[in-house]
């Protein structure tokens, strides 16, 4: 009698994955990674930070794939702290902005010069800080979708599509010894489909979001013991 | 004639309100369609991460600039017109950073003149916005919104005499997101540029070659501590 609801509840669940899967367009993505001074015991009771570059004038590194890749991390190890991006640079303004970021790790020295910088960085004990740059953009679209609402009720019909790439590097910079120690970049690319018979089904290529794994996972190797 | 009208039964009367009201909403809507956009810029600003100057700075914040407010009337029925409220959001932003970077810090209570009442203070800041200029992506076909504003700067004594004078430029942008309106896309790029005016005020703050002779004529012991 038991087994009859679970049996339920287990064959909705598949169906539900199965769903999601198939809803799920494909995406191709390849990481490059090339680290050195991996610390052997990870990180212990250090800390990091996650910033993204926003220097360039046609793009900004979206602060959601900063979080994601720091979610990614948090949630994988649980040994490493990962500070929030926003939280660091307002603790440390105006030090971090896109004016007044350090460039390269030579310039940290410039910073702890400012005792207060120091003494905060210090406080937040950051054994590394990642910066990432890139961006994810909308390659091609194409085709289309018409939605009509009437008396009778309402429905879309036609067909979009729309290609995806994200373009991003990571590069590792050792605090303490004011080196970069990694550099890590990954490329993803899909193609999303969305064909419209009354109701519109959206068949999503997560590009950002691999994106964010593969940088996340090789980040993790970097840093955590475990992996 | 007032006879016949009281006689009409009250289901067309009421079809007749309806009808009015539908008339007066839809009105509503295409005029709402054609006002500007309005955005009153909001946010939080940190205080900066440094050792105070030992200097004893008085504000006098214009009405031009505690109320400032930048509109851009729509040339083509396509575009939309935008008004941009800067005023309280600056004053908040100025009142923070100079907080944070000064030993003492104080509103002045009249405009610095010979013979006026006020404060005593090392000096004062009069801040004036010359310009600001701003884009979004239906203007520039680039997916982020910009906000550039060029400030003016005057160091007087209390008694109003010229110090030194200087421009200062500020750029924030923000990328578009999904479901991120054009408004609070606006405001984050106009939030932006007022941290960037705060980073880039104290870094030049010492730089500038009239404020840095005047430093050095009454605090010539703290060159190690400018930023």
């Amino acid at each position: 009698m038991i087994g009859a609801p679970v049996a339920g509840r287990v064959l909705r669940a598949a169906l539900v994955s199965a769903l999601a899967w198939l809803l799920t367009a494909c995406v191709a993505a390849t990481v490059d990674e090339m680290v050195f001074n991996e610390p052997t015991e990870g990180i212990g009771e250090a800390s990091i930070v996650i910033l993204g570059r926003r220097h360039a004038s046609d793009y900004d590194t979206e602060p959601d794939f900063v979080e994601c890749v720091g979610d990614h991390i948090a949630s994988r190890d649980k040994e490493i702290q990962v500070i929030g991006e926003l939280e660091f640079i307002n603790s440390l303004y105006p030090w971090f902005e896109p004016r007044t970021a350090p460039l390269h790790p030579q310039d940290i020295d410039r910073l702890l010069l400012q005792e207060p910088v120091a003494q905060k960085l210090i406080e937040l004990k950051t054994e590394y800080m990642i910066w990432i740059d890139g961006s994810t953009v909308r390659t091609n679209s194409s085709g289309s979708l018409a939605c009509g609402i009437g008396p009778g009720g309402a429905g879309c019909f036609g067909f979009g599509t729309w290609g995806d790439e994200a373009n991003y590097e990571a590069v590792i910079w050792d605090f303490t010894d004011k080196a970069e120690v990694g550099r890590i970049s990954t490329t993803a690319s899909g193609q999303s489909y969305m064909p419209a018979v009354v109701i519109p089904i959206p068949i999503i290529a997560p590009v950002q979001g691999t994106a964010c794994d593969g940088i996340g996972d090789q980040l993790l190797e970097f840093l955590s013991s475990k992996y | 004639m007032s006879g016949s009208m009281i006689s009409v039964p009250s289901t067309p009367n009421t079809a007749g309100r309806a009808l009015k009201l539908a008339a007066c909403i839809l009105a509503l809507v295409f005029l709402s369609a054609c006002g500007a956009n309005q955005v009153v810029v909001e946010g939080k600003f940190p205080p900066p991460l440094m050792t105070r100057l030992p200097l004893t700075i008085g504000v006098w914040y214009p009405d031009e600039f505690s109320a400032h407010e930048f509109t851009d009337m729509a040339k083509n029925p396509r575009d939309s017109s935008w008004v941009v409220k800067t005023g309280e959001a600056q004053v908040q932003m100025w009142d923070t950073l100079w907080g944070g970077m000064f030993q003492n810090f104080e509103h002045m209570r009249a405009a610095p003149a010979p013979g006026v009442l006020n404060q005593m203070v090392d000096a004062v800041l009069i801040p004036h916005v010359d310009e600001l200029q701003y884009a979004i992506p239906t203007q520039t076909h680039v997916k982020v919104y910009e906000i550039w504003m060029r400030y003016r700067f005057e160091l007087v004594s209390v008694t109003g005499e010229p110090i030194a004078e200087w421009m200062m430029t500020a750029y924030g942008k923000t990328p578009t997101a999904f479901l991120q309106s054009d408004k609070k896309a606006v405001n984050l790029a106009a939030v932006m540029a007022l941290r960037d005016a705060g980073a880039n005020f104290v870094i030049s703050f010492t730089r500038v070659p009239e404020l840095s002779d005047w430093l050095d004529g009454i605090m010539p012991t703290t060159r190690e501590i400018r930023p």
